[in-house]
């Protein structure tokens, strides 16, 4: 009789796995998203929030990190191209391989905004797969987060009703704050970004983006660039946002002819957040643009 | 009968229902996570129907602009990236594996395999007699020489002949080096396959590599297998595009040729799963080099008594990389790589002038290459070597070209260091690298033939070593600075039956480089070289001259990641 509960109890021990998931993010806030939905799991960062997700570059300790992974979660829509799917595919690791269940793009579970257009590089470092910023819009990280706990749950059955249980946490602590957001951003003026990175943000609280300061997306404004933009902004109002990897000059001084305050805020929380950590980064981005 | 098996049977029949029972209070709450879930679901999927409805407004309005504005200016619309209901809320049936769930939105190849095509071209000057600089480096002087065909020596220092095959040697003006043609793709769940063709400015085609990859083994095993760029060392692996400077550093340039260990062969690297970066590989390659492990052509093995090239593979690798853990923003890689070359053939040209008078009286020599000296005797070989070349000059004076066949093995070590430091600057202001390895090749090997038979069977060996180190820095956004040293032969030595020792080629290089975006590179770069043409008794000829380049690079199609 004894044994026989011993049986059943090492079946179960077996069945269930004991170690944790051990997660990769590519960005600070996939990074908190993960936490939000699995707080035990392993997780490792690979970029820092003051890194342009776009320009990083494959690095041995990224490696790594895939080689044991269960789970690879990125922005995706081909913001990590540069380096990640060089760095995957060195990880040896066909788990996290695209198509496979450990690879989650956060931007496949979402619809995305600038898809299409021409696909040409006379229009800068264009993606028609879309915008891959998802990441600023609350909305969408909690659809994400959902489809994360799914996904977490299909490769960890064992703690399936924890993970879906904190993604529904997580999306209705976003529904709770979206009022106040809104309430925040009612009637701002507007902005302009650095680079379409914030565009999911902008269109989620229906603010205007007045322009960019990059005239195409990768190629830095020269003066006249500049000149035009001050030219077409003057004498509205309004906030220049840029990341703290884009250079700060251009938009100090459209800043400076227009009058405008200029907030350089990173795309992303800082390294160590979790959901809580996530949503006091947006709190920053509608401040500041409420504070136009 | 089987009594307790029986009653074990009895037990377990039961006891099911008992548990089932127990286990009740644990299915409500699965019930409830599981409502729970349909309801999230649902709630999900208004959303996101909510969202995609406002995204088709905006569509439209986008699309009735454009169409408004100027109707010319959308010349080609990549496919909208559509996805299904369940994707679009990340809820799936659980069970169910629909395709796509667990893809990547990409601009969408169909099918098509990723294509770039690279053009790299460039102006180039030096203040050499000849403006063969470019070849010269190339050239630099080691000990049993360098490349193993039949190289044109000295003769004539244009022809840069070595078994005819197309280098990419810059010749003072324009020279477009090539169009690297790449084209790579996941072939099935099971291999990735690349092949990179390079078409020179000539029109010379090149097929550089052509592999496949396994992407599906267990243990962090990977397996290579086609023709590709050896993974011994560091920059072996690197197409010219991906240099930081625009010719090749001098110990890999004259110890393994202008395109490195480039074979055909298999590969098998091993990633353990350890905390720190640890990579481990090894290859079998066919042995079909220029330099390192080079065996000559049928006429001169027969020749020079120096046997058929052995069936391969006659060249094996061996190397290790570890990286520790330095944080996000800096990367350090260390490597130590070995290659063995089972068969290597060269074969040393000198040549004696001879005065042919009647009145015959002791004769000057000169010898316009190294080794193989001390001639008493005059060189009437009745022997009859087929390896004997005669001309007479005008003069009265008989040029004699003694070659001597060479066969045997060689060995090559090598160390690499890399650092780099990722600076939150813009466009890679602040971002710093330092890389430098060093090569040692040595060549172990037998005379064969000569014009003096008493030396046929006596070892000589040759040791010649290199090391370079470079640096770069970016100075400003989307500018960047390059420095690097390299010399060839620190050792530069002959031993065994003879021995003798050498001096050494070096240079300094300074460039700056312009990306002006992902895609375009436009690059200047100048270097003071000190060559070792040659060495005798006489001492050694050197050529010191400096060389400037005037370098772009320009990437077309689609976004290429490049390894660390």
């Amino acid at each position: 009789m004894k044994r026989w509960m011993m049986g059943v109890a090492a079946w179960l021990l077996l069945a269930t796995p004991v170690l944790a998931l051990d997660v990769v993010a590519t960005s600070p806030s996939m990074g908190a998203l993960v936490r939000a939905v699995a707080p035990s799991a392993q997780l490792t960062v690979l970029a820092g929030p003051d890194r342009d997700l776009h320009a990083l570059q494959a690095k041995p300790s990224m490696i790594r990190a895939l080689r044991g992974a269960d789970l690879l979660v990125a922005v995706g829509a081909e913001l990590e191209m540069g380096w990640l799917p060089a760095a995957s595919a060195s990880a040896a690791n066909p788990d996290i391989l695209p198509g496979r269940e450990g690879y989650f793009e956060a931007a496949a579970q979402v619809p995305l905004l600038d898809v299409g257009g021409p696909a040409d590089r006379a229009m800068g470092d264009v993606h028609p797969a879309g915008n891959p910023h998802v990441d600023l819009d609350p909305v969408r990280m909690a659809q994400v987060a959902e489809a994360l706990g799914a996904r977490m749950a299909r490769l960890d059955p064992g703690n399936a009703a924890s993970y879906r249980a904190n993604a529904r946490r997580f999306a209705e602590t976003v529904e709770q704050r979206l009022p106040q957001w809104q309430a925040e951003l009612a009637g701002a003026p507007g902005a302009v970004l650095y680079h379409r990175d914030a565009v999911y943000l902008l269109e989620r609280f229906d603010v205007p983006l007045l322009g960019t300061i990059e005239p195409v997306p990768g190629v830095p404004p020269s003066g006249r660039d500049l000149r035009a933009l001050a030219g077409k902004l003057s004498g509205r109002d309004g906030v220049i946002i840029h990341a703290p990897h884009h250079s700060p000059k251009g938009p100090r001084k459209l800043g400076r002819e227009l009058g405008w305050p200029v907030e350089p805020l990173p795309l992303s929380p800082p390294v160590n957040a979790d959901g809580d950590g996530y949503l006091q980064h947006i709190d920053r981005w509608v401040s500041a643009i409420a504070g136009a | 009968m089987n009594q307790p098996l029986v009653r074990g049977a009895l037990l377990g029949a039961l006891l099911t229902p008992a548990a089932a029972v127990t286990a009740g209070d644990a299915d409500i709450d699965a019930l409830r996570a599981e409502l729970d879930a349909m309801r999230s679901q649902y709630e999900g999927r208004i959303r996101a129907l909510e969202s995609r409805l406002s995204d088709a407004e905006q569509a439209a309005e986008v699309a009735r602009q454009a169409a408004g504005a100027d109707a010319l200016s959308l010349p080609m619309t990549a496919p909208r990236v559509l996805r299904s209901q369940g994707q679009a809320t990340g809820q799936v049936p659980a069970g169910s594996r629909s395709a796509g769930l667990f893809d990547a939105v990409t601009s969408g190849t169909a099918f098509n395999p990723q294509i770039s095509v690279i053009l790299d071209g460039n102006y180039y000057q030096d203040d050499t007699e000849d403006g063969n600089g470019a070849a010269l480096v190339g050239e630099a002087f080691q000990a049993g020489g360098g490349y193993g065909h039949d190289h044109d020596h000295g003769a004539d220092g244009h022809a840069h002949a070595d078994g005819g095959h197309a280098h990419a040697v810059a010749e003072p003006g324009f020279n477009l080096r090539s169009a690297e043609l790449y084209f790579s793709a996941t072939v099935d769940p099971y291999f990735d396959a690349a092949s990179y063709i390079t078409v020179s400015g000539d029109g010379d085609v090149t097929l550089e590599e052509a592999y496949f990859q396994t992407r599906s083994l267990p243990y962090g095993l990977r397996v290579k297998g086609g023709k590709f760029l050896s993974d011994f060392g560091y920059i072996n692996n690197q197409h010219p595009h991906q240099w930081d400077f625009v010719d090749q550093n001098l110990p890999y340039l004259n110890l393994l040729g202008f395109h490195g260990i480039q074979d055909t062969g298999v590969q098998l690297t091993w990633l353990p799963e350890l905390p720190v970066y640890t990579l481990l590989g090894a290859e079998a390659l066919q042995g079909d080099q220029e330099v390192f492990g080079a065996t000559l052509g049928e006429t001169e093995q027969t020749e020079l008594n120096l046997g058929d090239t052995d069936s391969g593979p006659r060249l094996f690798t061996a190397f290790a990389k570890v990286a520790p853990e330095l944080g996000r923003n800096h990367a350090l890689q260390i490597g130590v790589s070995y290659a063995h070359a089972t068969q290597h053939q060269a074969m040393e040209t000198h040549t004696h002038m001879v005065e042919t008078h009647a009145d015959e009286h002791a004769h000057e020599e000169d010898h316009a290459h190294e080794d193989e000296h001390a001639h008493e005797e005059e060189h009437a070989h009745e022997d009859g070597h087929a390896d004997e070349h005669m001309h007479v000059h005008t003069d009265g004076i008989t040029e004699e070209l003694h070659e001597t066949g060479l066969a045997g093995d060689a060995d090559l070590w090598g160390i690499d260091l890399v650092y780099k430091y990722d600076a939150p600057g813009a466009y890679g202001q602040g971002d710093f690298t330092f890389q430098s390895e060093y090569l040692r090749s040595s060549k172990d090997l037998t005379i064969r033939s000569s014009a003096h038979p008493e030396r046929i069977g006596s070892n000589r060996t040759y040791t010649t070593d290199g090391l370079y180190a470079q640096a770069t820095y970016g100075f400003l956004p989307k500018w960047k600075a390059g420095l690097r040293y390299d010399i060839l032969g620190l050792t530069n030595k002959v031993s065994g039956g003879r021995s003798e020792s050498f001096g050494s080629s070096d240079r300094w290089t300074a460039n700056v480089t312009w990306n002006l975006s992902e895609f375009s590179q436009l690059r200047a770069q100048y270097a003071y070289n000190d060559i070792l043409v040659g060495e005798d008794e006489h001492g050694e000829e050197r050529e010191q001259f400096s060389a400037f380049y005037l370098q772009f690079l320009m990437s077309l199609g689609s976004h290429g990641a490049h390894e660390f």
